[in-house]
């Protein structure tokens, strides 16, 4: 079963993203794919209370933030991932170490991600809703949401289960999720 | 009258397109404060409510006075009311009266449909 998260920040996205890879596996082996290559110390104390948040719960971490295909090289697929997310992937992506933008990284992710989506037995894919502000954008910001939104819009097409977030509330927009 | 509203990039159009067998020639694209009520499905009322604050127009006023030319209409809007608050205050007029009117339409729509990650949800 895969299954697409999505919904504004701090909404309870990966805290049920773990819940759902637990049932899912149910006792079988679990994979963390990490997205998010850290920066600075921010990132670093994110990451540190994420990997608390999953101690005890039985997951192999896999260091993936580009190429997500990749992941699964030497990854049992029947497996139960979580990948957490879209959102970090695509900015990896999409700027690159040399300052250059890549336009073309948002097509190139949904196409990589509904691979991976087709090619493991359970999968939780964590994204982001950043699409319903006042604002309006530079160009490249605005290329960015438009890959990323292409990337939930793919993948929502494939996935079983497509569920939003709103105050830790569940919003199933298709499919079920497993009991 | 539909009203379809969902975040940018969502896939309001293409929802729309698919859910009443529309082909981009039956769509007007909102570009400043008039809008061409000749086509079945209007899209971009956002635009349409931007330009509305930038020329001082009201447009649930606009929207109440030309009644009978959407009574049978698809209109799409984006849904820009979740961020924080605009710094500009062009900006905050403009998500005052986005919202404003997708109540208005909301209260008279026989449907109202939220797209996220091209998927429809029914609110009404």
């Amino acid at each position: 079963m895969t299954i697409l998260l999505s919904g504004g920040a701090k909404n309870g996205k990966s805290a049920l993203a773990q819940d759902l890879v637990v049932r899912l596996a149910s006792g079988g082996r679990r994979y963390y794919v990490a997205t998010m290559i850290p920066v600075d110390g921010e990132d670093r104390e994110r990451i540190r209370r994420h990997v608390e948040d999953r101690e005890g719960l039985g997951f192999e971490s896999i260091e993936c933030g580009k190429n997500i295909l990749s992941c699964l090289e030497g990854a049992e697929p029947e497996a139960t991932f979580l990948l957490d997310s879209t959102t970090a992937l695509l900015m990896n992506e999409m700027f690159t170490d040399n300052g250059a933008v890549d336009g073309t990284a948002g097509e190139r992710c949904a196409a990589e991600l509904v691979r991976f989506a087709a090619a493991v037995k359970h999968a939780v894919i964590v994204s982001d809703g950043i699409y319903s502000d006042a604002a309006r954008y530079d160009e490249v910001t605005e290329l960015y949401r438009r890959g990323l939104a292409y990337i939930d819009r793919e993948l929502a097409q494939v996935c079983d289960t497509v569920v939003e977030l709103a105050a830790g509330c569940q919003i199933i927009h298709k499919g079920e999720l497993p009991t | 009258m539909v009203l379809i509203i969902g975040g940018a990039w969502q896939g309001k159009r293409d929802y729309a397109k698919t859910a009443y067998d529309l082909s981009e020639a039956d769509i007007c694209t909102c570009a400043g404060s008039e809008i061409d009520f000749s086509c079945r499905c209007i899209d971009r009322l956002e635009e349409f409510t931007l330009a509305c604050v930038q020329e001082g127009i009201d447009p649930v006023a606009y929207f109440e006075r030309n009644m009978s030319d959407w009574r049978d209409s698809i209109l799409i809007c984006q849904d820009i009311s979740c961020g924080v608050v605009p710094m500009e205050a062009r900006l905050r007029l403009w998500r005052n009266e986005t919202g404003r009117l997708c109540q208005y339409l909301s209260a008279r729509a026989e449907r109202v449909s939220r797209v996220f990650c091209g998927l429809e949800q029914r609110l009404k």
